[in-house]
C-alpha cells in the first residue's frame, strides 16, 4: 500500500531533448532504450512515422518526435535514440535525439497545456533551469492516425 | 474407440469447466430467477453435454442430462418458473454428470450408478405446476421458433424447422402428464454433499492445459528470434571446431523447438467436426429426409484460429448438400437409391494445404441448367460457355446472385450463399471448387492453407524496397523485357495494362503506387506479379522477384516461393488498408506483407477484367458498353476530322512512317513484329477523303492498334489530341455504317468509331 501510495504522488518520467527543447513522457510505460537500430521504411505511412524495427521478433513502428514535431529531420551527426513504449500492450519505438534523464515529478505540478499548444502535449513542467514539456504517447498515435485518415481522403 | 479418446479428453475438460459455469449460474439464478440469458446458457450447456455424450455412446449420463434438459426447456420456455427446489434439483444433476465424468475419466466407461430417483424427479419436477402446463398446450405456437437446435436457425424456411419440433413439444408434454407426486418430497440432498467430496479429490482433468494464444504467439516470436541469433552465430563462428559441434547443435535443436512452437499453434479439426453430426440429424429433420453423416480424417491437423474461420462455409455446404442435395426419400427410392442420403466430410493433408471434401450420394447438379444459367445472367458468352470446361461452368455457381428463383428450381438452389461462402474461404487463402454428376451426386472441395501463421508469399523488389505478396493470390508472373517478342505494358499513361493472352489486365506499378520512386517514362523492364482477388484480376509491376538465399531463416525457398511468419502490423499502420502484416527476414529486417483486399480498393481495379472475346459482340451491345465507358481516346485524322475510340478498346499506339505503308489491293498494311497489321482509314469511313497512301503531307501516322480478336488490325489518324471523358448519351448517325455516333467529349461534338464495323468495313470494301 506504501508503495502505490507513493506513486500516487510522485511519478517518474524520462526527459530527452529534440534539438534543445527538453521533452518527457511518464517512464511507467517506458520498457527499454535502445540505439536507433535498422528501421525499414513503411510506404505511404505519415511522414513522422520512419518504419518498422524488429525488435526480438516483435515488430515495432518508430515514430520519429522531430518529424512529428516539426523539427528538421535528424542529419548523420545526432544519433538518435529509440524509447521503447508500452501502450496497451503494442510496442511502439520513439526517436529522440538524446536521453537526459529519469527523474521523479510531482504531477500535480504539471500546467496543463493550452488549447492552443500541440495536441500531444499533456502539460508542462518548470525544472530548474529549463521548462520539461510532457508528451502524451497515446495523444501521439491518436494524432498520427488522423493524419492518416487526413491524407487518405485528400487523396 | 482409440480415436475417440483425445476427444473425450477434450470433452471432458470441456464439459468440467462447464459444469463450473454451471453450478455459478444455477446459483445466480436462485437470486434472479428471471434472467432468460442465464437459462438459456444452461439450457445449452447441459443440451451439448447430452448430445456429445450421446455421440459416444454414454447413454446413462445422456439420459440423466435429457431429464435435465427437458426440465431446464420448460423452464426456458417460461412453462415452469425457477425456484429453490428446482435450483437444488439441478444442481444435483450437475453433481450427477460430475460423478459420470470421473468414472469416464478413470475407467474409460461411465459405471454402474443410474440416478434412477433424480430421473423421476426431474421429471415430477416437469409436471408439478400441472395447470400451468396445460394453459401452455392450448397456445404451443406461441415460441415456435425459439427452438434449441442450433444450426437449423438459419435454413431459409423457417416453417420447414419449426413443424416437426411443435409436435415434439406437444408430444413430450402429455408424456409428462402421468404426475408421480409422491417422489417429490424425497429430496436427498444429503447424498450429493458426499459426492461432492469424492469429485474434489478425484479430480485431475489437468493433462492438458488451456494457454492463451498470445503466450504462443510471443513463445514462436521468441523461437524466431532465437534462429536469427543462431544464422549469426554460424557465419561468425568458422574455426574452432569444438565451437563449430555446439553451434551445430544449437541450429539442430533451434530448428525442432521452432517446429515444436508452430505445433502448439495447430488444433484438430475434430473439434468442428463433432458439431456436424448435430447439425446433419436437425436439418435432415427439418428437411424431412433421412441422412446419414460419415466422417473421415477428423484427426487432421490445421491452425485453430482457421478452424473458427471454416465454421461457417462448412455447416452452409453441409446444409445445403441436405437441403438441396439429397432428393426426399420417395424420389431416392424411385431412383433405386437407398433411402438414406449419405453425407461425406473427409479431411486430409495435401501439399501443406489441408483439403476438406463434402460430398452426397444426391441429385446433383446438371451442367447444362448452370451454362445456360450463366448465359441468361450474361455471366458468359453463349460461344464461350459451350467451350468450357464442366469445371468451370460449376465455378459460376459461386458467383454472386447467380442462384435467382429460376436456377433454384432448375439446379436445385445450389447457388443459395455460395458467393458467401467463396469469399469465406478465399479470404484465408482457400480455394473451393464443385464436381457433380446429374443422379449421382456432388463434391465440394475445400482447400485451405494449414496455418495463416505461415504463409507462402513472394519477396519482391520495389524501388529499393522489399515486400511479399501472399501466393494465394498469386496467378502467374510475367517477365517484362525492352526487347524481343516478350510481354510490353500498353495502353496510355494513366491506363496502362498487359495483354496475357486473351486478355486485358490493368497493372499498378508498385513502385509509382507506392511512392517509391517517381518516373515519367514507364520502366520497360520488370515482373508483372498477375494477382486475383475476387474478381479483380491486376498486375502488379515490380522491379524482380527475389529468390531466397539464405536456407537457415525460417522463411526457407522452394521454387521461389518463401514461406514467412506472419506478425501483426501495428494499428497505427493496419488502418491504411495497403499491408495485411509484415514478416522478419534472415536477416532481421522487417518485409511489408501486402494486403492486395486493400490495394484492390485503394488502387480502384475494375472487377472482371474484359475478355477480348466479349469484344466479339454487336454493334449494339458495343453502344451500350461505349455508353458506360466513360474515357475516349481523341484522335485528329488526315482530313482534320476528330474522332473517338472507346479507350478500352485500345491496345496500344505506334508510330509508322508513311515509307513503311504498303498498299496492297485496296487496303494498306504496314508490317509489325513479321506480320501484316491492315490499317483503317477513318475517313474513308467517314467518307471524307481518298485513300490513304494519296495522303502525302504527313511524314509519319500514329496505328491505333485494336484488339486482335478482330484481326490484326489498326486505325490510322494523324495524330493524338488527347484522353478525354465522354458526357451525355450518344447521338445515333444510322447513316453511316462503321460509326456509333456522336458524343460530347471533352468539349465538342466527337464522332465515335464503331470499331467492329470499321474493320468489317474495309474488309467488305477490300474485297470488292
Amino acid at each position: 500500500m506504501n508503495t502505490s501510495e507513493e506513486r500516487t504522488d510522485q511519478k517518474r518520467c524520462c526527459t530527452f531533448l529534440i534539438e534543445d527543447t527538453c521533452f518527457a513522457i511518464e517512464s511507467d510505460n517506458v520498457t527499454e532504450v535502445l540505439q536507433r537500430g535498422v528501421i525499414n521504411k513503411v510506404p505511404l505511412a505519415a511522414p513522422a512515422i520512419s518504419g518498422l524495427l524488429n525488435l526480438r521478433g516483435r515488430i515495432v513502428p518508430a515514430i520519429d518526435l522531430r518529424i512529428f514535431l516539426e523539427y528538421p529531420p535528424a542529419t548523420h551527426s545526432i544519433k538518435q535514440i529509440s524509447l521503447i513504449v508500452d501502450i496497451s500492450n503494442e510496442w511502439y519505438c520513439f526517436l529522440v535525439d538524446k536521453l537526459l534523464d529519469v527523474k521523479a515529478f510531482d504531477p500535480h505540478q504539471v500546467v496543463p497545456p493550452t488549447n492552443n499548444s500541440s495536441s500531444a502535449l499533456a502539460g508542462v513542467l518548470p525544472d530548474t533551469d529549463h521548462l520539461i514539456h510532457f508528451l502524451s504517447p497515446e495523444k501521439i498515435l491518436k494524432n498520427l492516425l488522423d493524419i492518416r485518415t487526413e491524407s487518405l481522403s485528400v487523396g | 474407440m482409440a480415436d475417440n479418446e483425445e476427444f473425450i479428453a477434450e470433452f471432458l475438460i470441456e464439459a468440467s469447466e462447464n459444469l463450473d459455469q454451471l453450478d455459478q449460474d444455477l446459483i445466480a439464478l436462485e437470486k434472479q430467477p428471471d434472467n432468460p440469458d442465464r437459462l438459456g446458457s444452461i439450457f445449452r450447456t447441459v443440451h451439448t453435454i447430452k448430445g456429445t455424450c450421446g455421440f459416444f455412446g454414454f447413454t446413462k449420463l445422456s439420459t440423466v442430462s435429457h431429464h435435465g434438459e427437458h426440465l431446464l426447456g420448460l423452464l426456458r420456455d417460461g412453462k415452469l418458473r425457477f425456484n429453490k427446489h428446482l435450483a437444488s434439483l439441478l444442481l444435483e444433476l450437475v453433481d450427477a454428470i460430475r460423478v459420470f465424468l470421473s468414472s469416464i475419466e478413470s475407467t474409460g466407461t461411465e459405471g454402474d450408478v443410474a440416478f434412477p430417483e433424480l430421473c423421476q424427479q426431474l421429471d415430477a419436477a416437469c409436471v408439478l405446476t400441472d395447470t400451468a402446463i396445460s394453459d401452455q398446450v392450448k397456445e404451443p405456437t406461441s415460441s415456435p421458433t425459439t427452438d434449441v437446435d442450433q444450426g437449423t436457425h438459419d435454413i431459409e424456411d423457417t416453417s420447414l424447422n419449426a413443424a416437426p419440433t411443435l409436435k415434439t413439444e406437444v408430444a413430450s408434454l402429455a408424456d409428462v402428464t402421468l404426475p408421480e407426486t409422491d417422489s417429490l418430497d424425497r429430496a436427498p440432498l444429503t447424498k450429493t454433499e458426499s459426492i461432492n467430496e469424492n469429485i474434489r479429490s478425484a479430480n485431475s482433468l489437468d493433462a492438458t492445459i488451456r494457454v492463451d494464444v498470445q503466450l504462443l504467439d510471443t513463445i514462436v516470436d521468441l523461437v524466431g528470434e532465437l534462429v536469427l541469433a543462431r544464422n549469426q552465430l554460424r557465419t561468425t563462428v568458422t574455426d574452432e571446431p569444438s565451437l563449430l559441434d555446439a553451434v551445430n547443435r544449437i541450429h539442430t535443436v533451434t530448428g525442432e523447438l521452432q517446429e515444436v512452437a508452430m505445433k502448439t499453434r495447430m488444433a484438430s479439426i475434430e473439434q468442428l467436426f463433432n458439431k456436424f453430426p448435430r447439425i446433419v440429424r436437425d436439418v435432415a429433420t427439418a428437411c424431412g429426409k433421412e441422412v446419414s453423416l460419415h466422417v473421415d480424417g477428423a484427426d487432421t491437423e490445421l491452425d485453430r484460429t482457421l478452424i473458427e474461420k471454416i465454421r461457417d462455409p462448412l455447416t452452409h455446404l453441409i446444409r445445403n448438400a441436405i437441403d438441396h442435395g439429397i432428393e426426399p426419400v420417395h424420389t431416392r427410392r424411385a431412383a433405386d437409391k437407398p433411402s438414406s442420403g449419405q453425407i461425406f466430410l473427409r479431411a486430409f493433408q495435401e501439399s501443406g494445404q489441408v483439403t476438406i471434401e463434402v460430398s452426397d450420394d444426391g441429385a446433383g447438379i446438371s451442367v447444362d441448367a448452370v451454362r445456360k444459367k450463366a448465359v441468361e445472367s450474361g455471366l458468359v458468352t453463349n460461344d464461350a460457355a459451350h467451350d468450357m470446361s464442366d469445371e468451370r461452368i460449376f465455378q459460376f455457381i459461386f458467383e454472386p446472385g447467380f442462384s435467382t428463383a429460376h436456377a433454384v428450381t432448375n439446379i436445385s438452389g445450389r447457388g443459395v450463399g455460395m458467393d458467401v461462402v467463396r469469399t469465406n474461404i478465399e479470404s484465408i487463402g482457400g480455394t473451393i471448387d464443385i464436381s457433380s454428376q446429374r443422379g449421382i451426386g456432388t463434391v465440394v472441395h475445400v482447400r485451405i492453407p494449414l496455418t495463416l501463421a505461415i504463409i507462402p508469399a513472394l519477396i519482391v523488389s520495389s524501388g529499393n524496397e522489399r515486400l511479399a505478396i501472399p501466393q494465394s493470390y498469386i496467378q502467374e508472373l510475367v517477365a517484362l523485357r525492352e526487347h524481343g517478342k516478350s510481354h510490353v505494358i500498353e495502353g496510355l499513361e494513366g491506363s496502362p495494362v498487359l495483354r496475357l493472352r486473351d486478355r486485358l489486365i490493368p497493372v499498378v506499378y508498385l513502385d509509382r503506387w507506392l511512392g517509391l520512386r517517381a518516373w515519367k517514362e514507364r520502366p520497360t523492364t520488370g515482373t508483372v506479379v498477375v494477382v486475383k482477388v475476387d474478381n479483380h484480376e491486376f498486375g502488379l509491376v515490380v522491379d524482380a522477384v527475389t529468390t531466397a538465399e539464405d536456407h537457415t531463416s525460417h522463411a526457407t525457398e522452394t521454387t521461389g516461393l518463401w514461406f514467412i511468419v506472419v506478425k501483426a502490423i501495428s494499428s497505427l499502420l493496419a488502418p491504411m488498408g495497403i499491408y495485411s502484416g509484415a514478416t522478419v527476414m534472415g536477416d532481421g529486417s522487417v518485409v511489408l506483407i501486402l494486403d492486395l483486399r486493400g490495394i484492390t480498393m485503394s488502387a480502384d481495379i475494375p472487377a472482371h477484367t474484359r475478355r477480348g472475346g466479349d469484344l466479339q459482340s454487336t454493334s449494339e451491345e458495343l453502344s451500350e458498353f461505349v455508353k458506360e465507358s466513360a474515357r475516349y481516346l481523341v484522335c485528329e485524322t488526315h482530313y482534320g476530322r476528330r474522332v473517338a475510340v472507346p479507350l478500352n478498346q485500345v491496345q496500344r499506339l505506334e508510330n509508322f512512317l508513311q515509307s513503311e505503308i504498303d498498299p496492297a489491293g485496296d487496303s494498306c498494311f504496314v508490317k509489325r513484329d513479321g506480320e501484316l497489321t491492315q490499317l483503317i482509314d477513318p475517313d474513308r469511313i467517314l467518307h471524307t477523303s481518298e485513300r490513304l497512301e494519296k495522303e502525302p503531307t504527313d511524314s509519319s501516322i500514329v496505328g491505333v492498334i485494336l484488339p486482335h480478336e478482330l484481326g490484326n488490325k489498326a486505325i490510322a489518324v494523324r495524330r493524338i489530341i488527347d484522353v478525354e471523358t465522354g458526357h451525355g448519351s450518344l447521338e445515333k448517325t444510322a447513316t453511316k455504317s462503321g460509326l456509333l455516333g456522336t458524343l460530347l467529349v471533352g468539349d465538342s461534338a466527337t464522332e465515335v468509331l464503331d470499331i467492329i464495323a470499321a474493320s468489317q468495313w474495309s474488309e467488305e470494301s477490300s474485297l470488292s
